[in-house]
């Protein structure tokens, strides 16, 4: 069965690249639009791994990460960040919230797959 | 107390006015055109992206009647080799393509935050133009210090107001594809 993933992101066009990317993988794709978004599907479906981004409307992405490591289904989910920031004291906050990992964009498709496969196989 | 000429007054009225009227009417140009060029971006890459995926899956259904073609007949190594290269060229073309294609949404962002400085500068304009409406042909030294002040208050209230908030969150100034770390 295909591992499933969640997307998170405002902009439709990066949304449609990484599903576009991931898809071509083999994996499931489920997409959010915003945080509040993300955070409403993650509490109706578990997924194997939340691709988040950070500045969106409603939720950024450390809040929706914090809300996410609140869940008893979601303390061992993997979260990885893609994002735009690039500073280490947005890492730090990213780690500190309970991200796993942090992918600035923009991404490339094979190394994109190549790390989530790493991560959740 | 020294009451300042009304003539020179005046002239400080007219100006703090004119420079509110002419600022304001510039920035929202400004904003008008910002709002202009996100929307024709949104569009732009809403057809490329289209036309990207149109491309892509008519290349994968030639590849793979290319790879039935081949299975069913008598193919020479080299010209078996050249298709696995050309397949993978491909790949690669399609790598970076959708690694571009992810600009739209920096630049967003950027236009966004330009945006935004532009309009919290227009408001601090239209503060300074009501200030300015509301001074007395005449009036005396302290009340345009203060009138001097309360501007400069103003703008260095929006100036924290607009750092606070408009975190530089793109810095790239190129699209190679950034940096991936696992912690």
């Amino acid at each position: 069965m295909a591992k499933t993933i969640l997307a998170v992101d405002d902009s439709g066009s990066l949304r449609q690249m990484v599903v576009f990317s991931l898809r071509a993988a083999g994996y499931q794709v489920t997409e959010a639009v915003d945080g509040q978004d993300g955070l409403d599907k993650a509490k109706a479906q578990v997924f194997d791994l939340v691709l988040t981004d950070q500045n969106m409307p409603r939720m950024d992405g450390l809040s929706l990460i914090r809300a996410l490591r609140a869940l008893s289904t979601y303390q061992r989910i993997p979260i990885l960040m893609l994002t735009t920031e690039s500073s280490d004291e947005m890492k730090a906050k990213g780690r500190a919230a309970g991200a796993n990992g942090w992918l600035v964009k923009p991404f490339d498709p094979q190394r994109l797959t190549e790390v989530v496969k790493k991560v959740i196989g | 107390m020294t009451t300042i000429q009304k003539t020179s007054a005046l002239q400080i009225k007219e100006l703090l006015s004119g420079v509110s009227e002419h600022g304001n009417r510039h920035l929202t140009e400004a904003e008008t055109d910002l709002i202009q060029t996100n929307i024709l971006l949104k569009e732009a890459i809403s057809k490329l992206s289209a036309s990207f995926m149109a491309i892509h899956e008519a290349v994968e259904a030639q590849r793979q009647m290319v790879e039935a073609v081949l299975a069913n007949q008598d193919v020479d190594n080299g010209a078996a080799a050249a298709l696995q290269a050309h397949s993978l060229q491909v790949g690669v073309h399609v790598n970076a393509a959708v690694t571009g294609l992810q600009f739209q949404d920096m630049t967003n962002q950027l236009i966004t935050r330009t945006m935004r400085r532009v309009i919290g500068f227009r408001d601090v304009l239209v503060a300074m133009g009501v200030e300015s409406d509301a001074l007395p042909v005449e009036i005396d030294e302290a009340a345009l210090t203060l009138l001097v002040g309360k501007i400069a208050e103003a703008m260095q209230a929006r100036s924290t107001i607009l750092e606070n908030e408009l975190w530089k969150a793109v810095c790239q100034t190129h699209m190679e594809s950034g940096d991936i770390e696992l912690f």
